[in-house]
């Protein structure tokens, strides 16, 4: 049920996490203006706040994809307010001291804070620990309110209804709803990669505390962090999806979508792909074992199978001739959809060990990632926060003109990545705050991504504005749920 | 505390490992216990592990081909390949060899080869051998070195010491054209390896470090099995 | 004797090199099978190739998403016609062309690469923040700074041993038209062995690409082929 108290804080979740993001667009656009000799910061300044933003859009993203789907799910099961709210303080806290590790400590090893770079402190001491410390917070608090959404969904269906394996049967009695089934998959896979980072944190204190008597094994170190890293950012894209499931047909007045066969088994092969892709982030790493390189190549390839033709499918069949009711939700649920099948082809190019020669770690990298979050699964959660904050405020999503809104986004977003693109087929390199001058155009191709990116920041802005009143209605002592 | 370096060589690795190698190995002369031969008459019909030593030592080298005739057993590996054992020392004749290839029972092996050579500065010198002679002692210092060497008579792999099963696998690997494509370097703490090659397959078998990366996915699964059968419990004393 | 001579290429791994380019161009004449042709942008080449399938792809989903979203405005509402099907035929096309893309770049991974050749050179190369030791020695850590000048030779197999001793870094390959050419990682108590063969004489760059702290953009050495 969805109660008041549910409405109330993810009213505020949807407030923090557009702060915070429109915060961190200017912490990238700066990133890119100075890597454009726009203007000039000192290296130190760049990876501090290059950390300070990935960090940050990781967080928030996989964060309003558990807020969304936790909202959602108080449609189906009784959902707890009170994990939500102890995540919220928990995402605080962490978020603060992470901030206060990269803003006054200085602290840049990335957000990724690959093994052993966090312990070469380079950074005011006490950095290092508060940046872990931090991570540990916030990553408690998630894994707690993962763990009791899954227990949530878990007191009301049985495993295997969770799943949907009644499905692959003739008739099932009871139907599992698609956000259900896609909720529980994700979530194992979040849970999955929060312990993950447990263990990580772990082996860091190990090696932290020990004095110097106790190494770490570089190689495992690196796996468990691309495990946990590209776990954790793909799970908070189809969380994203779990909302267009529920309320792409919802918000175009169509009928919704159904379970069937092929929708069960097309999301639990899903959480066996999103398992063992991660491998693809050491493919130039030869000491990991081939197979695992070629497990690599093999789940990547073989996730954009159930997302190409179950989901993507599904909203493409919705819509062709569906005379839609087209609103700000529904356009961006489509538009999500199709930047994150254009990531997708990025991501697969890239996922292919021999590219992956001439494209690994150079700008190709954040040019798919940007494609399929930027302009897929933060679209996917702004639809799901226009759609909320429509019902908070009672109103009907309204038809009138948001076309400026969405030529900005477009031109913006696609703007931006492409940027990134150029750069990325041209061998520039990423995480350079300054480009050596055989780049020649990577200055230009800088400059031109962050004045996209800004087009891109005047579009979120614009959204924001729209939501944010909607928002706050929840708050005013004449709101009933 | 804070070094954060992973890696630190311990005091006794030998660098001389990876010197001279894909360096092509002098044709010299050969007088075995079967014959005169050229050295490349025997690497063109199949890759050589050559190891280098004298019959008068009292040091090294009896411990070291004992342990390389023994591993050599054990192994039984089925790859094609020969063990050539070279005196470096002028005074040795082939009657010498054929004495010491009787001790390890190797006089009727074909894959063993024992030698004598007038050219064995030569030789020396195409791998980076230098043993010394101490005159007080009467005896060589030198190292147990195993040479690698490929069908081409290209050096792609040394051993020195005596490394047991594994690493001789792993030579006769590499002469036989694998390419390993990584290795570690000699480190204190190694427990949480994710793998450690296995030359006896040629594969990388999992260690304890895999384990801590499938742990997560392991204590998922274990969760919802334990929560799923806590509730068909309940069901079943319910209903 | 199965192999070619050390510096020689074998015909059969020629192929592998330049991935989706031209590389059944390389494999070419016949007699003696040691001839080949270099095509001197072969790497300029492969990046335009990947660049133009992505910007293609791109585009026509775009398109067809337009499309899609032009058919849902007219009073008409009939929707799909037998969506099913053509979503049988849909996923059925996409996996024959994932299987077929697997089975062609599969074997093209570097880890295959020159795999039977004798390499001509070997290069110890130690990466540390922020800078490189490359030597045709064995690297002693207590003793590592001094580099050696680095000549390889062109059009035969050369092998890099890599790796570092403090961070993660990158080893990558670039020719002097800033083209990344081949990379490895750097891992400290770890070394990776890159066999390439460079078929273009010229003065190489190697830039670090992954992040290891403030001089990671800084972090460069350079060699020389002829």
């Amino acid at each position: 049920m969805i109660t008041r108290s549910l409405k109330r804080i993810t009213s505020v979740w949807i407030i923090t996490v557009l702060v915070l993001f429109v915060t961190a667009i200017i912490f990238g656009i700066t990133m890119r203006f100075n890597q454009g000799k726009d203007l000039t910061m000192s290296p130190v300044g760049f990876y501090s706040l290059m950390t300070t933003h990935g960090i940050t859009m990781i967080g928030i993203w996989a964060a309003a994809g558990l807020v969304a789907v936790n909202y959602l799910l108080g449609r189906y099961v009784k959902v707890s307010v009170s994990l939500n709210v102890f995540a919220f303080v928990t995402t605080v806290i962490g978020v603060l001291m992470i901030w206060a590790t990269t803003f006054i400590g200085k602290y840049h090893a990335g957000w990724t804070f690959l093994y052993p770079l966090p312990l070469q402190v380079a950074w005011a001491k006490w950095a290092t620990p508060v940046f872990l410390f931090g991570l540990g917070i916030l990553g408690a608090g998630w894994l707690i309110w993962s763990v009791g959404m899954l227990l949530q969904i878990l007191s009301k269906y049985s495993l295997k209804q969770a799943f949907a394996w009644q499905h692959f049967s003739k008739n099932p009695a009871v139907e599992t709803p698609p956000l259900v089934l896609i909720s529980t998959v994700s979530l194992i896979g979040i849970i999955v990669s929060l312990l993950t980072a447990v263990i990580l944190l772990v082996l860091y204190f190990l090696e932290y505390f020990s004095g110097g008597n106790f190494t770490n094994d570089p190689l495992l170190m690196k796996n468990l962090t691309y495990f946990f890293g590209h776990t954790i950012a793909n799970e908070s894209l189809y969380l994203g999806l779990a909302a267009v499931y529920e309320l792409m047909p919802e918000s175009s007045g169509r009928p919704r979508f159904k379970t069937t066969w092929y929708v069960a088994l097309a999301w639990n092969c899903t959480l066996v792909f999103i398992l063992t892709a991660f491998f693809h982030h050491l493919y130039m790493d030869f000491v990991q074992p081939v197979g695992f390189q070629m497990i690599g190549q093999l789940a990547s390839y073989f996730a954009s199978l159930p997302a190409a033709a179950v989901t993507a499918f599904s909203v493409i069949a919705l819509v062709y001739r569906g005379r839609i009711r087209w609103s700000l939700t529904n356009t961006l649920f489509f538009i999500g959809i199709m930047g994150w099948l254009i990531g997708g082809i990025g991501a697969v190019i890239d996922a292919t060990v021999s590219n992956n020669m001439i494209l690994h770690n150079t700008l190709w990298v954040p040019a798919h990632f940007h494609t399929y979050n930027a302009m897929g699964n933060v679209l996917f959660c702004l639809a799901f926060f226009n759609w909320v904050a429509h019902e908070f405020a009672g109103t009907q999503a309204s038809v009138k003109s948001f076309r400026l809104t969405t030529v900005l986004l477009l031109i913006g977003g696609f703007g931006f990545v492409l940027m990134f693109y150029l750069g990325g087929a041209y061998s520039m390199p990423r995480r350079f705050s300054v480009y050596p001058q055989e780049f020649t155009h990577a200055a230009i191709l800088a400059s031109l991504g962050a004045w996209f990116a800004t087009v891109y920041l005047v579009a979120i802005v614009l959204i924001f504005a729209n939501i944010i009143k909607k928002c706050l209605k929840v708050f005013s002592p004449s709101f009933s749920s | 505390m804070l070094s954060g370096i992973a890696w630190s060589a311990p005091e006794d690795y030998n660098f001389s490992e990876e010197s001279k190698l894909y360096t092509k190995i002098a044709d010299i002369k050969l007088n075995t216990t079967r014959g005169e031969v050229m050295l490349s008459d025997l690497y063109v019909k199949s890759p050589v592990i050559l190891t280098l030593i004298f019959t008068r030592c009292v040091g090294i080298c009896s411990p070291f081909l004992n342990s390389l005739s023994e591993d050599m057993d054990n192994l039984n590996a089925k790859e094609n390949y020969k063990v050539l054992v070279i005196s470096f020392d002028p005074l040795d004749e082939v009657s010498d060899m054929e004495r010491m290839a009787k001790r390890y029972e190797r006089e009727d092996d074909p894959q063993w080869v024992f030698a004598v050579t007038d050219n064995i500065a030569e030789l020396n010198e195409s791998i980076g051998f230098y043993p010394v002679w101490d005159s007080t002692r009467q005896q060589y210092d030198h190292d147990a070195l195993l040479v690698g060497i490929n069908e081409n008579g290209y050096i792609v792999r040394k051993l020195t010491g005596i490394r047991g099963p594994d690493a001789l696998m792993g030579v006769i690997r590499e002469i036989n054209n694998e390419f390993v494509l990584s290795y570690p370097l000699p480190r204190e703490n190694m427990i949480f390896s994710c793998f450690t090659y296995d030359p006896a397959t040629g594969k990388k078998k999992p260690s304890l470090g895999l384990l801590i990366l499938v742990l997560p996915g392991i204590l998922t699964l274990l969760m919802i099995a334990l929560l799923s059968l806590k509730k068909q419990q309940q069901s079943v004393g319910n209903g | 004797m199965v192999n070619g001579q050390a510096g020689k290429i074998n015909p059969k791994f020629r192929e592998f090199n330049y991935g989706l380019s031209s590389g059944k161009v390389c494999l070419i004449t016949d007699a003696g099978r040691r001839q080949f042709h270099y095509n001197k942008s072969n790497e300029m080449r492969e990046h335009a190739i990947l660049l133009t399938i992505f910007l293609v792809a791109a585009t026509a989903i775009s398109l067809f998403f337009f499309f899609i979203y032009r058919s849902s405005l007219p009073e008409d509402g009939k929707g799909m016609v037998n969506a099913g099907k053509k979503r049988l035929f849909f996923a059925l096309i996409l996996a024959s062309v994932l299987i077929i893309l697997l089975t062609v770049t599969l074997p093209k991974s570097p880890y295959f690469l020159f795999a039977d050749e004798t390499p001509a050179k070997v290069v110890y190369v130690a990466a540390r923040q922020y800078s490189y030791t490359m030597s045709y020695q064995a690297i002693d850590p207590k003793s590592a700074g001094r580099s050696d000048t680095i000549e390889l030779p062109v059009n035969q197999p050369v092998e890099f041993r890599v790796t570092s001793f403090d961070v993660n870094h990158g080893f990558s390959i670039y020719n002097d038209r800033a083209e990344l050419v081949t990379q490895t990682q750097a891992m400290p108590g770890y070394v990776n062995r890159l066999r390439w063969v460079f078929t273009e004489p010229g003065t190489y760059n190697v830039l670090c690409l992954e992040y290891c702290g403030v001089g990671h953009p800084i972090m460069r050495t350079s060699f020389t082929v002829k």
